[in-house]
């Protein structure tokens, strides 16, 4: 069976690249917007992980993070985070939601695939 | 050939055995205390630390309970995890007679 | 997709990223301090960064970060946004323009420039506010170097093969002896938020055994009764020793994501004795762990990929054309909706439909769809034919139905209103805010005002008035060169303004607004207004018109649109280019629009631009000419007047003119320019045309008859026959005749004297 990826990302560029790195690999892959559409399709996706965005419009990705944790059903998927720079803060505050694990932006996609494989069964 | 069948109760485990699950299976094991018990888990596909952790305290419970506590079929995945993490269940599962 | 269509969707996105990046700044700049503005200010920047990185545009990530740190200072209030903190951020987003600009087509970056204001943002991070009558930065050095367009970045190209995930571990731990290979001992105890946040020990053992020999024994000595067992808190604990060749590193990276989250040791074994006294019953781990990986996630086979690719594309493209088509369906239920109301008060709902369609555009969240253009053109080139086929019915009904009053004639009625509406309507899908427009000028009036030392501030309104795209984009060029002009010219130095009782800060004004069919853009500034005295002399130096003509003041305001005219003293760098108002009247003019001014002398001046909201349809006037029906574009006919004999000059062999309120026209014969006809008509048997073209010129178009007003679907003739000389288009009447639609300027020219030579370009509308 195929794992599902979820990725949550405002920016199209990052969501394109982030489609193909993850098709290319075998991973189905649904896409959000920001965090709140991330919340909206959560169900429908029912991801084995889900890879965020931090900074993003109408709600983060620690706002999402948090969301997902406080979710009866989804709380235990693993989250990666996108961060644009090993930020020891944002890791920290990301952590602190409840992500997973992160991953550096911009991302090398055997990094991605790699970190993904890492946090999932 | 089983030499007791007075009030022994069977538990099917869940093919997903993650955090959610946990308490869940948590819940389930208090209600069949005070009874022999042989557990299910051929359906088992994915099974997370924290519910071998359940399993274990259930085994412990009813060593003191002092009545069995018994796998009857184990799927691979469940054999294979529990072996990764150096959880020995080998003494727990019914052996063919 | 490829690597260069999603750097082609980076771009597109780079474009939204830096519009919503100045119009947040110009928002903190009027004092907005919504911390959400900000933010998205923040977030454009940051995505910028963001994906630039991912192509490797090193330029673009470096000023990038620079510019994003300043702005976090900001995010966190520990830099307050003053206007001249805001002033380098607003240059330090024109710079981010450029570099991405030059990242996209490889043109060149002011180096200096950008290095300068990297400087200052730099300041700004560290506290140092600029002063506000900080004299300009000291002259640098301009040096403009062409950057690589698609610069080999060192990791994109690369980076997208189709990912090998390696099993290369299981073999490599298979090969080396297991003696030479050192032996760690970790000890591996995780806390209850590890299971909380996602991770799972039983993966990390998984990923550890992969790296090589392992034993290991769980300790369930914390365990619990049933009871007190609190279901989702950490008990076991491991001590694991490893035989790897892979190092502490590849150990430790196991353990990234949870190393918080756990206590964790990890020493390396001296030597055998040491491990081989281990009292611990140790379990070894098998090899065969494929049952934990229900399935490689790779696949591995090239042709399996691209058949995957292959499928996911053509779900795109499915999902693609049910967005379609659901749009289409919202489309008739909105149709339907409206048509409700509309037969009692139409005007009206459609007042209140255009309000609210901008009020939903004009808020963010209203959901949308991207679709293709191709798509939406082929769409409105369907309803145009639908328009024509409903006239053409209509006509042969009537033809048919002398006393009109059969439900045939009702219900055709209802579809001519329909069909209206549909046309409307999609046209309104290509229908675009010119806010994107507006916003590119806001860049301009700064650049300008830096040049001239002048102050001024760009006010906009009705940013979300909507046009269709082609006109959005036509728009920018003459909408330039006007900013610019009202700048340079139009206002004056602070100390002229103060000298008159005015704010030492120019005001330039741009607004947008709907008006019977057509958007209305006014140009509006509170400048010195038209020098009708300069402006005059030098019309009359340059033979434009008589020394002793008697103008009207709004005739000599408009003198400026003629070819060749420029007020300023002396060429100018901003405006002084060559490139006049008459340039900016023509390509308004190609866009079916008119503009004016209208001056008060002190007080500033207005340019007024009307155009079409579409260039799919065109008000026209039908005429006759040789047995032939011609549209000619109603926005270039200034007046139609019937000849009377006595008007009529002839002079030399064929030239001749006509006398319209003491002026002489020259007059055009229409159907002899287009070689209709090998003689020239008599003017007085026909109606002359009074239009205005190219230059401002004046001619008299002779025809031979009108035939009526109305409004044409365009249908190029390039697309569907070859160029016509002196034929801008043609369109379909109701009685399904072909209509040439008349290219008004090319017949001006040509009656110069220049033929109509087929590889004249034509400026064909549409």
């Amino acid at each position: 069976m195929k794992k599902r990826v979820l990725t949550v990302d405002d920016s199209r560029t990052i969501r394109n690249m982030l489609l193909v790195t993850l098709n290319n690999a075998g991973f189905e892959t649904i896409q959000a917007e920001d965090g709140v559409e991330g919340l909206e399709v959560l169900e429908e996706a029912n991801p084995d992980v889900i890879v965020t965005d931090i900074n993003m419009p109408r709600l983060d990705g620690f706002g999402f993070i948090e969301g997902v944790r406080k979710n009866d059903r989804y709380r235990a998927i693993p989250i990666l985070v996108l961060t644009t720079e090993s930020d020891a803060e944002k890791k920290n505050r990301a952590r602190q939601a409840g992500a997973t694990g992160w991953i550096v932006k911009p991302f090398d996609p055997t990094k991605l695939i790699d970190a993904i494989e890492r946090v999932t069964a | 050939m089983a030499s007791k069948k007075t009030a022994q109760k069977t538990l099917s485990l869940a093919p997903v055995l993650d955090l959610n699950e946990a308490t869940a299976l948590h819940e389930k094991l208090i209600a069949l205390k005070g009874s022999d018990i042989v557990i299910d888990a051929s359906a088992v596909e994915r099974v997370g630390t924290l519910c071998v952790q359940v399993l274990m305290a259930g085994a412990k419970t009813w060593e003191e309970d002092h009545l069995s506590f018994t796998f009857s079929k184990v799927s691979d995945a469940f054999e294979k995890t529990t072996q990764l993490i150096g959880v020995e269940i080998d003494h727990l599962v019914a052996k063919e007679i | 997709m490829d690597m260069n269509e999603i750097k082609e969707i980076f771009f597109q996105e780079c474009e939204e990223q830096l519009a919503e990046l100045e119009s947040g700044l110009l928002k903190l700049n009027d004092g907005d301090r919504d911390p959400e503005t900000v933010n998205a200010v923040f977030r454009a920047v940051h995505s910028i960064k963001g994906g630039a990185g991912a192509f490797g545009l090193d330029d673009l990530v470096s000023f990038a970060h620079v510019f994003e740190t300043t702005l976090d200072c900001v995010r966190s209030n520990r830099l307050d946004p003053g206007p001249e903190v805001l002033k380098v951020m607003l240059k330090s987003a024109d710079v981010l323009a450029d570099l991405t600009n030059a990242a996209r087509d490889g043109g060149s970056v002011d180096e200096a420039r950008s290095r300068q204001l990297i400087k200052e943002l730099e300041a700004l991070a560290n506290g140092e506010v600029p002063q506000a009558s900080a004299a300009a930065p000291a002259p640098v050095e301009v040096v403009a170097k062409p950057v690589a367009a698609v610069a080999p970045p060192p990791v994109s190209n690369e980076g997208f093969q189709p990912v090998a995930f390696s099993f290369d571990d299981f073999d490599a731990a298979e090969e080396p002896p297991l003696m030479e290979m050192p032996t760690y001992e970790i000890v591996f105890k995780p806390k209850s938020d590890l299971y909380a946040k996602g991770n799972e020990a039983t993966l990390l053992l998984r990923d550890l055994s992969r790296l090589g020999e392992m034993s290991i024994h769980c300790d369930m000595g914390a365990l619990p009764t049933l009871e007190r067992l609190s279901p989702e808190s950490a008990y076991f604990s491991w001590k694991i020793q490893l035989a790897t060749d892979k190092g502490e590193d590849a150990i430790r990276t196991v353990f990234e994501f949870a190393e918080w989250d756990c206590d964790l040791e990890i020493s390396l074994v001296e030597d055998e004795a040491t491990q081989s006294g281990e009292e611990l019953p140790m379990q070894p781990v098998p090899f065969d762990l494929s049952i934990l990986d229900d399935e490689p996630a790779v696949s591995v086979g090239v042709v399996e990929e691209e058949e995957q690719l292959a499928s996911r594309q053509q779900d795109i493209r499915n999902a693609a054309v049910s967005a379609a088509g659901t749009a289409s369906n919202v489309l008739q239920m909105a149709q339907s909706a409206a048509r409700a109301p509309a037969e009692k008060a139409a005007p009206a709902a459609s007042a209140a439909q255009s309000a609210a369609a901008q009020q939903a555009a004009a808020s963010a969240g209203t959901p949308t769809i991207r679709v293709d253009l191709d798509r939406v053109d082929r769409l409105i080139n369907l309803v145009g034919e639908l328009v024509i086929n409903q006239a053409m019915l209509s006509q042969s009904v009537v033809e048919n139905d002398a006393n009109g009053t059969s439900s045939i004639n009702m219900g055709l009625e209802e579809l001519q209103q329909l069909t209206r509406e549909i046309q409307d309507s999609v046209m309104a899908i290509r229908a675009q805010p010119v806010k994107p427009v507006f916003q590119r000028m806001s860049r301009i009036v700064r650049e300008i005002a830096d040049m001239t030392g002048k102050s001024v501030r760009l006010i906009t309104e009705g940013e979300n008035t909507e046009v269709d795209k082609t006109v959005i984009d036509k728009l920018a060029e003459p909408l330039t060169h006007m900013i610019r002009n009202a700048v340079d010219h139009g206002l004056e130095t602070p100390e002229k303004r103060l000298a008159a009782g005015k704010s030492a800060e120019g005001t330039v004004r741009l607004t947008a607004k709907h008006r019977s069919g057509r958007i209305v853009i006014e140009l509006a500034d509170d400048g010195a207004g038209i020098n009708r005295e300069k402006v005059r002399q030098k019309a009359i130096d340059n033979d434009l018109i008589a020394a002793d003509a008697n103008l009207s003041d709004e005739e000599i305001d408009n003198l400026i649109f003629h070819a060749g005219f420029s007020t300023a003293d002396k060429i100018s760098d901003i405006s002084g280019r060559g490139v006049g108002m008459d340039v900016v009247k023509r390509s308004i003019q190609a866009l079916g629009g008119r503009i004016n001014i209208s001056s008060k002398p002190g007080h500033g001046s207005v340019f007024t631009m009307s155009l079409p909201l579409t260039l799919a349809v065109l008000d026209g006037m039908v005429v006759t000419v040789a047995n032939q029906t011609l549209v000619v574009p109603l926005t270039a006919i200034v007046e139609t007047l019937q000849p009377e004999a006595s008007a009529i000059h002839s002079f030399g062999s064929n030239q001749r003119l006509i006398s319209i309120r003491n002026s002489f026209c020259p007059l055009v014969d229409v159907g002899r320019i287009l070689n209709f006809r090998a003689i020239q008509a008599n003017p007085v048997e026909g109606v002359a045309l009074l239009v205005e073209s190219e230059g401002g010129g004046q001619r008299a178009l002779m025809v031979d008859a009108i035939q009526g007003q109305r409004q044409v679907v365009i249908k190029s003739l390039e697309a569907n026959y070859t160029h016509v000389p002196g034929i801008a288009a043609a369109t379909i009447l109701g009685d399904g005749r072909v209509a040439l639609i008349l290219d008004v300027d090319t017949i001006v020219a040509a009656s110069r004297g220049q033929s109509l030579k087929p590889e004249m370009s034509l400026a064909a509308a549409g």
